[in-house]
């Protein structure tokens, strides 16, 4: 990690999110919403599939950047915007760039893309940023 | 010309609080369940012996887990079947979206600790969306703190009451 520059990529972690994967973490959670996985209530809201849960993104960015700059670094902070709504199944990535390191700050963008079935990026799930004390 | 949606009536919960505190620890096995269900891996959250070596005193939850979950909320579920805290807005002919969240980890979750989470509006503005719709960006900021009174975690979440009917 003492390479890390402005410019330097974060490794893209690649996830599939199943309705199975939707349900563990509902309940792992306590939050039981249907729009994650009771289809009659979902088509009432006008959706045609379920919805990942948006902070099932904000774990798989925390991921991303732990396991990146290892369990000696600290996550400090971490935002995210939501830009569209992933259905259950869809593959996503995760990767992002460095911004600044500075007095052992780190500072990156980050992104959840949504995959097709030949894994080329098709949308823009979230975006956030995160900052991480260096050990 | 659409009317204003953000009626004095919601102004006045600007600063509003809501507080819950979590009856038992949070404990190791809500650590462990969430990085299954989220397949996060890292011996951090399940490993005592491998997070002492880096420089806790035992396992830590996953950072996104106190944010999320639910479980110290103590309220009834809803016929949508959400049982966690929030606002209960009524906002006219809008329908609430969750716009995003800024977490900032003050200090490592461990399993013994008791949750106390206190909620507050900090904001309401009205924007118009790109589709010329009025909308209303409502902002809360949630402090997470343990029995000891340290401050855990800070979350700033953007609420969007998106118009659902037509501009006129």
């Amino acid at each position: 990690m003492t390479s890390l520059i402005a410019g330097t990529p974060v490794p893209p972690l690649d996830r599939r999110i199943d309705i199975t994967d939707m349900v563990a973490y509902a309940g792992a959670t306590w939050d039981w919403h249907r729009l994650h996985y009771d289809m009659d209530y979902i088509r009432s809201t006008g959706f045609v599939a379920p919805i990942v849960d948006g902070q099932m993104l904000g774990a798989l960015m925390a991921q991303c950047i732990q396991d990146w700059v290892g369990p000696d670094a600290r996550l400090t902070k971490l935002g995210f915007r939501f830009l569209t709504p992933v259905e259950a199944g869809s593959a996503v990535r995760c990767d992002g760039v460095t911004v600044s390191v500075e007095s052992g700050v780190l500072q990156c963008d980050l992104t959840v893309h949504i995959l097709d079935s030949e894994g080329e990026v098709v949308g823009t799930a979230a975006s956030g940023h995160a900052e991480v004390k260096l050990s | 010309m659409s009317d204003t949606i953000l009626t004095g009536e919601l102004r006045a919960r600007i600063g509003e609080t809501r507080v819950y505190v979590a009856p038992e620890p949070i404990g190791k096995a809500a650590f462990r369940y969430f990085a299954l269900a989220i397949g996060d891996h890292n011996p951090l959250y399940t490993d005592d012996h491998f997070a002492r070596e880096h420089g806790y005193d035992g396992v830590i939850a996953p950072p996104t887990l106190v944010c999320e979950t639910n479980q110290y909320a103590n309220l009834p579920k809803e016929s949508t079947g959400y049982a966690g805290h929030g606002w209960d807005l009524e906002v006219p002919r809008t329908r609430l979206l969750r716009g995003g969240n800024e977490y900032t980890f003050h200090q490592a979750v461990r399993p013994e600790d008791i949750l106390t989470v206190t909620w507050r509006i900090d904001d309401m503005v009205e924007r118009t969306s790109s589709k010329g719709t009025p909308m209303v960006i409502v902002t809360s900021i949630a402090e997470y703190t343990n029995q000891l009174g340290e401050l855990l975690v800070t979350n700033v979440e953007t609420l969007i009451c998106q118009s659902r009917g037509i501009a006129s």
